[in-house]
């Protein structure tokens, strides 16, 4: 539909008139006083060679090394989609696969504790880029009896987003058991009222 | 009067006497000093009074047509600025540069109808489901903010407030394919040819 809507451009108008020349000198054995003075290079020439230039380009594939080994601590494995940080962490007896949390101390904002929370996971000089005041989604649980006093009978985490700018994350002082991990492998590692509420405030 | 030193014009003299009695009291290099400003002044007060009564009429002739013409070109409307998209410049007109294919068939025609159905139904389901994302995506927040307000009033004034340092924000989009590890790309330098209208 391009083709058809545009007009010629001026390559190929040169293009053309060069085809009508050689055509013509080669009727009717013109002398070869008139073309040194124009054409030294042919727009056909051109063509070729820029041709030849994309043949020889070869790309970097999309589908990393990473994707073969589906080793899931690097980052350079799904490259279409978005990747969450998926840490193991010790609450109360158990060893569960979370978004990083840290606790809230008081005197802090949510912010700040969210920021807290990528330092202690990612080490100091990480650059990322919290979107907002404001948590995106919540996550409310209670004890189990034994632990549950008066005041505390439950806990709430409250979920905030961040974009990674940096690639390098080799200074990051990560503890063995961390994942990068797609949208749709969250559900493998997550429990499933956890993977429910996290889900919803997850685009893919 | 002895101090003086040059042989004094006829005119320096009289003038001299006539300027006598005030200076009196003023003697030494001070009357000489007056002498010599009063030698320098003299000659402008003589013969180029006209030259200096005419400048300053003819500047100030001048700067009167200078303030006419101002006010007349800002008395005119402003120029519009031309946007350089929006017109086509003439070589780009020319009839030989309009293509001649043939045309087209009526398969062709059947195929690109029913593609840009197709087209238009995936994009309806695509932006529905972003819609819809959105949708649950604000749910959420409020959820989680009404339940901040429960715990503590001071935290959701915190998460309530705007984040300053968020706009603007830039972040590289995903390309098609990675980039290269060892790619050196060309030297060169960018000059910036744009034309810039004044107003």
């Amino acid at each position: 539909i391009e083709l058809e809507k545009s007009h010629y451009s001026d390559h190929e108008i040169r293009k053309l008139e060069e085809e009508e020349q050689l055509r013509r000198r080669k009727e009717s054995a013109y002398d070869d006083d008139e073309a040194p003075g124009k054409t030294v290079i042919m727009a056909q020439d051109l063509e070729d060679k820029w041709e030849q230039k994309l043949l020889r380009f070869e790309a970097a594939p999309r589908i990393t090394d990473a994707d073969k080994n589906n080793n899931r601590t690097s980052l350079n494995r799904r490259l279409d989609s978005n990747l969450m940080l998926l840490v193991k962490q010790k609450i109360g007896n158990q060893e569960l696969w979370l978004l990083p949390q840290v606790e809230w101390q008081p005197g802090e904002t949510l912010r700040s504790t969210a920021e807290r929370a990528m330092a202690t996971f990612l080490g100091d000089h990480i650059e990322a880029k919290i979107l907002g005041n404001a948590p995106y989604g919540i996550y409310k649980y209670k004890f189990p009896r034994a632990i549950r006093t008066e005041d505390n009978v439950g806990a709430k985490v409250f979920f905030f987003k961040a974009f990674l700018q940096s690639n390098d994350l080799s200074q990051a002082e990560l503890k063995e058991d961390y994942l990068w991990v797609a949208k749709d492998e969250l559900g493998d590692y997550l429990k499933s009222e956890y993977l429910k509420k996290v889900n919803r405030f997850l685009l893919d | 009067m002895s101090s003086k030193s040059v042989s004094p014009h006829a005119l320096c003299s009289f003038c001299f006497s006539s300027w006598l009695p005030q200076m009196v009291p003023f003697r030494g290099s001070h009357w000489q000093t007056s002498l010599l400003a009063f030698r320098a002044s003299l000659p402008m007060r003589a013969q180029p009074k006209k030259k200096k009564k005419v400048d300053v009429k003819r500047e100030q002739a001048q700067k009167d047509r200078m303030k006419k013409k101002i006010k007349k070109l800002e008395k005119a409307a402003p120029e519009m600025i031309p946007i350089e998209d929006f017109v086509t410049p003439l070589k780009y007109s020319d009839s030989n540069r309009v293509r001649s294919l043939p045309p087209l068939s009526f398969e062709e025609t059947e195929r690109r109808v029913l593609l840009m159905k197709k087209w238009s139904l995936f994009k309806q389901k695509q932006d529905k489901a972003e819609k819809k994302a959105i949708q649950t995506l604000t749910e959420a927040q409020q959820e989680a903010l009404k339940e901040l307000r429960l715990e503590s009033e001071e935290l959701y004034q915190a998460a309530i407030r705007r984040d300053e340092g968020l706009f603007p924000f830039e972040r590289d989009g995903p390309n098609y394919t990675p980039p290269l590890p060892d790619y050196d790309p060309p030297e060169g330098r960018c000059v910036d040819i744009t034309k810039v209208y004044t107003q």
